[in-house]
């Protein structure tokens, strides 16, 4: 009977094979015959025909178990139950009981199901061997990394060897730990523009990162830079946004971009892309000049007033009109606005971080908060108090990396904030491996990450990650990043991971996200840390569930209490500063940063004009004319992943670049049409769409794209890759942190006649 | 109308597209057919769906009445009866009828109705993060719907 059902699997797995191939031309049907394929490998779960399968074999089981879980297709840690058959995952739903989503859930959570049994998915390590890549095991994979590792280490140092990550699936804490016991002060992640550079930003003027506080009932929302209802909402969900502004909170949005929320804001403020820090201190103007801030606030909690309230002078909003081309009178009243209704809160996105004024414009937007009287306040930008668990830094040991390898970070000298947060500068990775100065890296483990199409210039990644001499990946897919590695181990999804979610975050709480399914030979992250680890000699737990014991030691429970609790929240108190003060050397909010000047920047918040702009490089505005906002991030998409989901790749099928229609006219683009964006460092396609939403000066096009379907090395990393026309320059990054001008450049635009 | 229907306030649809994938993953449905969609056009976002028409366009057109009210009122294609001639789909003023090509037979929206007897909410709409998806009909008419619904689940 089995081998009659597994004949049957195998026949109809062929058929859907050949249509692949057949249906070339055709992406819906080809589409289709990988849904055949995914259902073919269930079913091959389900028969145990499959190696995977853990049952007993022909022995059909009906039962359904319902497993709480948390997922991670992206920051957002929603609540998810996963519909387990037969150890196989038959449907998500939303978890109406989450403390932070109660029940909803995005297109990409939806989605997991087409991840996790996605035909085209590696489910057993690999290695590259002149034929090709060959399966191997677990154990010559791991010894083979390690090996090497070892190598690297006796003839050029632990420093040698890089450890990154892209925007991570909540493994921080155990990749720091590797990197920090193996010796290695050179990690790359994506946290040099991203997240962490708002948390060390705030780290240094008010202790800690500040919150929308959705659930304090803000009496106004500013949305800066951040569609919470579109993308990665890190703290925040859409829910708790739309929840609030539902409840009659009035609104600001400050965006590029006419959007639905520019739709519904009261006010919507068209910026200059890059130009945020310019906007935030012409807030301050208006805020000082009309005596609109809090004056106890200020006086008591403030450290710097009168240097910065100097520092402000020098932005009358008549230059703030034109460095933003928002007009002054609409920024005075968005400034009044902001300072007379309380409480308010600010929800900043990464565009604001992903510039050359990241820590001005952070530094900036905190001071607002400040002296509005809505740090820490109810409905504020509250600080929020974690739950007792173990911290990401405590667990990773980062105190164990000596002095004499700390100074060896590349970069450390040169972007001293960056290196507080244990972060380095990719153009310092690829500049040590490509010149090996000041020395080579020759080594490398990426986790989660493709650096090929994410970071600036990416033409300079690929180029690097091609050199280096040995490095291995973690991953799902063969991705254009994976295609240059040496070793692919193959990673669980987070329907396959016991962790405790959130734990990086500052939003109060962590979440019992607990493995729902096994997946043939894909081992979770942590694990793949830990293993790797113990081979080169470091202490680690036996298990995966040891070390969440060791994590969830300061609350009293083990793994198997929490997963039963399902979350932790932390007890929250407000206004915190009254009794200890903030977090900082003086204690106040250092808008005048003591940090920042014993390291010999600049103390004082201010505003740097974008680096190739009309402004700044009129020379090469002459032949590339507008201003590219660089990497419109879209709802079914997570930066470079999701792409060979077909439920999700259907909805949003090609890159989109948005044109106004005049400036369309003007080059005769036509919408839909494939268009070339061309900038000082190269040339791509995406299609267009007319959108009159945006300033005929500026082009806003998608980020993140690459093609699984095509199966050639690359999989078309050049195609239409954003980052192969931003810069990564050292003069373009910013300053103290390193964060990466990955937004803003100049482009041109001309039809695509050839295809 | 009949007797229950969805009612998307388009006002608030910010374009997120769970609703698509949620319905998608309900119905088991691959590449094609979009029982529900929501059409981009910046700022605004446009949702596409069946009203559950009176007299509905689609059955009228049907030459094989392929296209009935059952006995909870609710428009269904039945894929026995159907021939795949797509006039249903042409004749859809919402341009919500849907054709699926793997099976060469129309589709359209179901209201979850298998959801519904057991007290739940469709797919699409426990997922809207602005919750602008919604049941519409009287109070009564959806309760009787559901106790209709409910009772043939036993049945």
């Amino acid at each position: 009977m089995i081998e009659r059902i597994r004949r049957e699997i195998e026949t109809i797995e062929e058929s859907a094979n050949r249509l692949k191939v057949l249906a070339e031309d055709n992406p819906a049907i080809r589409r289709n015959a990988e849904i055949i394929s995914t259902f073919t490998y269930l079913l091959k779960f389900i028969t145990q025909v499959h190696p995977a399968g853990n049952g007993e074999g022909g022995k059909m089981i009906d039962e359904v178990t319902q497993v709480r879980t948390v997922c991670r297709s992206c920051h957002g840690g929603c609540g998810v139950i996963a519909h387990v058959k037969d150890n196989t995952v038959i449907k998500v739903e939303g978890d109406p009981d989450s403390p932070i989503s109660h029940g909803t859930l995005c297109s990409k959570g939806l989605a997991v199901t087409q991840l996790v049994y996605h035909p085209d998915r590696i489910t057993h390590p690999m290695k590259k061997t002149e034929t090709g890549w060959q399966r191997i095991t677990w154990d010559e994979a791991l010894d083979t990394i390690a090996d090497k590792f070892k190598r690297v280490i006796a003839e050029y140092g632990p420093e040698s060897i890089v450890i990154g990550q892209g925007t991570g699936r909540d493994y921080e804490s155990h990749l720091y730990r590797f990197a920090n016991m193996l010796g290695t002060p050179n990690v790359l992640t994506a946290g040099h523009m991203c997240y962490v550079s708002r948390v060390a930003s705030t780290l240094i003027t008010c202790g800690t990162l500040p919150v929308a506080d959705y659930n304090g009932n803000p009496k106004l929302i500013v949305l800066w830079g951040a569609n919470p209802l579109w993308t990665n909402p890190d703290e925040y969900k859409a829910e708790l946004f739309w929840n609030a502004f539902a409840k009659g909170a009035k609104l600001i949005v400050i965006d590029p971009r006419k959007g639905f929320t520019a739709e519904k804001a009261d006010l919507w403020l068209q910026i200059r892309p890059g130009t945020d820090a310019a906007l935030a201190l012409g807030f301050h103007h208006v805020i000082i000049e009309e005596e609109l801030y809090d004056k106890e606030f200020v006086a008591n909690h403030v450290h710097g007033w009168d240097a910065f309230k100097d520092r402000v002078k020098e932005y009358p909003l008549e230059r703030v009109q034109e460095i933003t081309w928002i007009d002054k009178n609409l920024i005075r009243r968005a400034a009044r606005m902001y300072a007379t209704t309380k409480p308010a809160a600010i929800h900043w996105g990464v565009p604001t971080e992903q510039t050359n004024n990241c820590v001005n414009y952070t530094r900036t937007a905190t001071g607002l908060m400040a002296i509005t009287g809505n740090l820490d306040a109810p409905g504020g930008n509250a600080l929020f108090v974690n739950p007792p668990t173990r911290t990401v830094a405590e667990f990773a040991q980062h105190k164990s990396l000596s002095a004499e390898q700390q100074k060896k970070r590349l970069g450390g000298d040169q972007f001293k904030l960056g290196a507080r947060v244990a972060l380095i500068n990719p153009k310092k990775a690829w500049d040590a491996i490509l010149t090996e100065k000041p020395y080579p890296l020759k080594a490398g483990i990426l986790c989660g990450t493709n650096p090929v199409v994410t970071r600036a210039n990416a033409k300079e990644a690929y180029a690097a990650l091609n050199k280096i001499e040995f490095l291995a990946v973690v991953d799902f897919f063969m991705t254009p990043t994976a295609d240059l590695a040496d070793i692919f181990l193959p990673s669980a999804t987070w329907l396959e991971t016991n962790h405790i979610a959130d734990n990086w975050k500052r939003h109060g709480y962590v979440l019992a996200r607990q493995k729902a399914v096994q997946v043939d030979e894909c081992w979770q992250d942590h694990k793949i840390f830990m293993e790797l680890g113990k081979r080169l000699g470091q202490q680690w737990w036996d298990t995966v569930d040891e070390a969440l014991d060791y994590l969830l030691e300061p609350a009293g429970l083990t793994w198997e209490q929490f997963k039963e609790k399902g979350f932790l929240k932390g007890e929250m108190v407000y206004q915190k500063y009254k009794q200890r003060g903030f977090s900082t050397p003086t204690k106040k909010v250092e808008l005048y940063s003591t940090i920042l000047e014993k390291w010999g920047y600049d103390p004082l918040p201010k505003y740097v004009e974008v680096p190739e702009s009309p402004i700044s490089k009129p020379d090469v505005a002459e032949h590339y004319p507008y201003i590219l906002d660089a990497g419109l991030r879209t709802p079914t998409y997570f930066h470079t992943a999701n792409r060979a989901q077909p439920w999700l790749r259907e909805i949003r099928e090609y890159p989109i670049v948005e044109i106004h229609p005049e400036t369309a006219n003007k080059h005769a683009i036509k919408e839909g049409q494939w268009v070339y964006i061309e900038s000082p460092r190269g040339k791509i396609k995406q299609r267009a769409k007319l959108n009159d939403g945006i300033d005929p000066r500026v082009i806003v096009a998608e980020h993140g794209w690459w093609y699984p379907e095509m199966k050639e090395e690359g999989h078309g990393w050049d195609v239409s890759n954003i980052n192969l026309l931003t810069d990564n320059a050292f003069e373009t990054l910013d300053p103290a942190m390193g964060s990466t001008n990955l937004r803003v450049c100049l482009c041109s635009i001309a039809p695509c006649n050839d295809a | 109308m009949s007797a229950v229907s969805l009612l998307i306030n388009h006002k608030n649809c910010m374009g997120c597209h769970a609703c698509e994938v949620a319905c998608k993953q309900e119905h088991g449905l691959g590449v094609g057919p979009q029982l529900v969609r929501v059409m981009e056009k910046a700022p605004k976002f446009i949702p596409i769906y069946c009203h559950q028409c009176g007299n509905a366009p689609c059955q009228k057109a049907c030459p094989v009445d392929a296209i009935v009210t059952n006995e909870m009122g609710i428009v269904l294609v039945i894929r026995e009866k159907c021939i795949g001639c797509r006039v249903c789909v042409e004749a859809c003023p919402f341009d919500a009828m849907q054709f699926d090509e793997s099976v060469a037979l129309a589709m359209m929206c179901d209201v979850c109705i298998h959801r519904l007897a057991v007290g739940k909410q469709t797919a699409c709409m426990g997922v809207c993060p602005t919750q602008c998806i919604s049941i519409t009909g009287s109070k009564k008419s959806i309760a009787s719907v559901f106790e209709r619904a409910a009772s043939s689940v036993v049945a």
